[in-house]
């Protein structure tokens, strides 16, 4: 073999991984006259050898060991294999026959589409008030026959069904909360699956029969006495329902009750499927918490009986151990009994409501939701001598909770809210309504959305502002504030719509002539080598600010410059909550124009103290440092400088007047004229060892 | 006269509740430095050294002729690939560093415990600092091939007893082994000079 091994072969010479053929094609024999190639493999072997480093045992504990024997002695747990694991076979050959059984149903759903309509039409026309069951096994065709049907009772019948369908029950459907769910009877599984969420366009329907108020009326229970049900009283009820439900839209129908104005048809996923629309809606937006306390209002049409509302949360952010519904009026003849949570059916849950009249009641429905939050934004505008500053603050409301609030009065919890850990507590909860008998209601845990609503009437204030938008009125809406122990509430003036994953920014505040300090600040320890620009004012009467704490934010800081009043970005900064009366220190960043250069110019050490033994015990070390500041600007500055000692124990010997900023550190303060120079000195003397004693006595 | 493996098992399975004992206490060093070179937590090799012998505890009796030790390997193996096939899906991260801040995971804190109790504290922090970047370059093989390596290096076994413990061809734990030693020979440091 007359070339080199490569490494490869090397490796496999070296660890005996070559096969009979490669090891008798020579590379022995090459090796051993080959000086070149042993080095390498030697080196090889050197390497390989550092995997030894690896090879001592890891010695088994004392304690190791008899844990082990000891477990090992334990009974070993038994193992549970699913059913379906152990017998797949069996859900195998259920899947083929479904499969087989849902083809073979195709087939024939084809063969009936495929009759004349007349026929369809005939058909349905004989069904009159049709059997709650075979509605449900012929619900397709009904839908497809009914956009041809010229009779009105008919298109009455079909609206009436899809509305039904839509949301997830059929006038078969039991009125009553029983355990066979929409799901079950249906069999479109229309409200257990996310995916299958009611479309846009089923929306743009689904208003048209709920909001007329009494145009879909709560389903109805004739006559129940007792919650407990029994099974023949539900199927008799399924079909008193569904006559009762065909027969109420043909009135809304005939009556021709359908909105002016088209209803508000949102991409939301939230439905109340037998409540009409909202009347108004209050958002109160606590952004430390992620915590958003929906309040709504609507009117609800009950009949003298129990009412199963039916509410849907799908595809929003909507705590659903939250909700809670109470009668705005008529109190003490609405009694809303229970929220159940049905089983197999997610995402969905339903009232009972005892109502000893008919007709209209207004409710109030409250829940907390997360997704929607707002931010605090800032632009301030140095004037040209840079000693005024205008401030102008934002808001900016995002709304992310899958839900659109349309027309929703807004208001946002600035400082921090200390009920995070009560929402979470409530959402771990192994009762969603706590203890059975203590209904839990979000006033209950945020006392003090509460207060302000004892302050205000913000619903009140809602309609006022609605009244007001009409008419015009397009100044910029006003930001109102209000004091809440230590928390402040803003509340934006009159109503806003923010869609689903829209945000808005809205005008908090505008504030002129704000008078500032610009202050330049070198700290080697915090910044480095670099000149920090901070401007500086209070939030106070003084400043003209001090109405409001300023909730956290970013800040934007422009300057003008020129004498076109250009504006020029100066520097930017995130700003922490800001009380009443506390100064606001800003941070704008590296000043490019402002330069110190600390210089040490001499070093020396005396007055050493020696021991008994003659041994060096303390001495001082004196050190000369010369600071050269530049300020290239045209205006004037001022300059702090602060400058670390890693002691406690100096002295300092300067012309220039400083003060002691704490125990290791000096602090100079200095102006500085437009374009100019200036050396500061100072002469530190730190002590050390038995020194340190001496100067401390 | 020491007793063999198969009389222990034997001792075991008649009822000897020491017999078990000292085949743990045997083999205990061995295998927990071999789960420990396969797991990147010394945590997870103690919980897979107690899983392995619950098992050969548990089935003793289907040890039929074959030799103890590859057996013990071959269950310890198969426990450790899928407790890592489990740790690949989700990577533990042990939030209590004081447990292994012992010189084995933590290099920095182990290379300066071991260079302040020696003679030469600057060789043996160098080494420890080589130990922990072989540690690292085994630690990076696939965890197959690594196994291998584990197996048929440091556990001193041959490529037949390899082969039957990982239950594969012999041609397949020399491409292992093939693969493993080629990235380490890029990935090894360099150690000469420094004592091992």
């Amino acid at each position: 073999m007359k070339r080199h091994l490569t490494e490869e072969e090397l490796i496999q010479h070296q660890f005996k991984l070559a096969s009979h053929e490669q090891t008798a094609g020579g590379w022995a024999d090459h090796l051993a006259g080959c000086d070149e190639c042993r080095q390498r493999l030697e080196l090889l072997s050197q390497k390989f050898a550092a995997l030894d480093l690896l090879a001592e045992d890891v010695p088994a504990s004392e304690e190791l060991i008899p844990q082990t024997i000891a477990q090992a002695k334990r009974p070993a747990p038994r193992r549970i294999i699913p059913f379906i694991r152990r017998y797949h076979w069996i859900a195998t050959a259920a899947a083929v026959l479904v499969v087989g059984f849902a083809l073979m149903m195709g087939s024939f759903d084809k063969f009936g589409a495929e009759r004349p309509k007349s026929a369809n039409k005939s058909e349905l026309a004989s069904k009159g008030k049709m059997d709650s069951l075979s509605q449900v096994e012929e619900e397709s065709e009904v839908t497809l026959v009914a956009k041809d049907l010229a009779d009105k009772e008919a298109v009455q019948l079909q609206e009436a069904l899809l509305s039904r369908q839509m949301a997830g029950k059929s006038p078969a459907a039991p009125p009553a909360a029983s355990p066979i769910g929409p799901a079950d009877s249906f069999g479109t599984a229309a409200a257990t699956r996310p995916d299958s969420q009611p479309q846009p366009d089923q929306y743009a329907f689904a208003p048209t029969a709920a909001g007329g108020g009494a145009a879909v009326t709560p389903v109805q229970v004739p006559a129940l006495s007792q919650q407990v049900q029994s099974l023949a009283a539900e199927s008799e009820d399924r079909r008193k329902s569904g006559t009762e439900l065909a027969s109420t839209v043909g009135v809304r129908s005939d009556a021709g009750e359908i909105p002016e104005k088209p209803p508000f048809a949102p991409a939301s996923a939230i439905e109340l499927v037998t409540l009409p629309r909202r009347d108004n809606v209050q958002l109160t937006i606590y952004n430390s918490a992620d915590l958003t306390l929906v309040r709504e209002r609507r009117n609800l049409t009950l009949k003298q009986s129990w009412n199963w509302l039916q509410l849907m949360w799908a595809n929003t952010l909507i705590d659903p151990t939250s909700l809670s519904l109470e009668p705005a009026a008529q109190a003490d003849k609405v009694d809303v009994q229970q929220l159940v949570f049905p089983a197999r059916l997610r995402e969905l849950g339903r009232w009972l409501i005892r109502s000893e009249i008919s007709g209209q009641v207004p409710f109030e429905i409250t829940y907390f939701t997360s997704g929607l939050s707002w931010r605090a934004f800032y632009m301030g505008t140095l004037s040209e001598d840079e000693k005024k500053m205008r401030l102008a603050g934002y808001v900016r409301v995002a709304n992310g909770s899958g839900e659109d609030y349309e027309n929703a009065q807004t208001r946002l919890l600035v400082g921090k809210v200390n009920v995070l850990d009560e929402i979470a507590d409530l959402a771990k909860r192994q009762y969603a309504y706590g203890r059975p008998g203590m209904p839990v209601g979000p006033d209950d845990y945020l006392f003090i959305d509460k207060e302000v609503d004892e302050d205000s009437d913000g619903l009140a204030l809602d309609r006022a502002v609605m009244v007001a938008g009409r008419i015009g009125d397009l100044r910029p809406k006003e930001i109102r504030k209000e004091g809440l122990s230590e928390y402040f509430l803003y509340t934006i003036e009159g109503t806003e719509t923010i869609p689903d994953k829209w945000s808005k920014r809205l005008p908090s505040f505008d504030v002129e002539d704000i008078e500032i300090e610009s202050l330049y600040k070198y700290d080697e320890e915090r910044w480095g080598t670099q000149t920090i620009r901070f401007v500086s004012f209070a939030n106070d009467a003084e400043h003209n600010l001090g109405d409001t704490p300023i909730p956290n934010g970013a800040v934007k800081i422009f300057g003008r410059s020129g004498g076109q009043n250009h504006l020029s970005y100066v520097g930017g900064t995130d700003i922490k909550y800001i009380p009443v009366g506390e100064e606001i220190e800003l941070n704008l960043g590296p000043a490019r124009l402002v330069e110190v250069e600390p210089k040490l110019m001499a070093f020396e050490t005396e007055n050493y103290v020696f021991d008994n033994r003659g041994n060096v015990a303390g001495w001082d070390e004196i050190r000369t440092w010369q600071m050269e500041i530049t300020n290239t600007r045209r205006l004037p500055i001022e300059i702090e400088i602060t400058r670390g000692f890693d002691t406690p124990y100096w002295t300092l010997q300067t012309e220039e007047p400083y003060e002691k900023h704490d125990a290791t550190h000096a602090r100079f303060e200095t102006p500085l004229q437009p374009q100019s120079k200036k050396l500061l000195s100072y002469t530190l003397t730190t002590y050390h060892g038995r020194r340190q004693e001496q100067v401390s006595q | 006269m020491e007793k063999t493996d198969k009389s222990l098992i034997d001792a075991h399975l008649q009822g000897d509740s020491e017999a078990f004992g000292e085949l743990v206490r045997r083999y205990g060093d061995s295998l927990l430095g071999y789960l420990t070179k396969i797991c990147r937590n010394r945590e997870q090799a103690k919980d897979l050294f107690q899983e392995t012998f619950r098992k050969v505890h548990e089935k003793a009796h289907t040890l039929r002729g074959s030799q103890f030790k590859s057996w013990l390997y071959t269950i310890a193996t198969r426990v450790a690939m899928d407790a890592l096939r489990k740790g690949n899906r989700v990577r533990m991260v042990s939030l209590n560093q004081q447990v292994d801040c012992d010189g084995e995971n933590c290099p920095q804190l182990g290379a300066l415990a071991v260079a302040a109790d020696c003679d030469d504290p600057a060789q043996e922090a160098v080494k420890a600092e080589n130990k922990q970047l072989v540690r690292q370059a085994v630690e990076s093989l696939p965890d197959r091939q690594r196994v291998t390596l584990v197996l048929a290096y440091y556990q001193g076994l041959s490529y037949r007893e390899v082969a039957k413990i990982l239950d594969c061809s012999i041609g397949t734990v020399k491409t292992q082994m093939f693969r493993a030693l080629r990235t380490l020979a890029q990935r090894l440091p360099d150690i000469s000079g420094v004592a091992k």
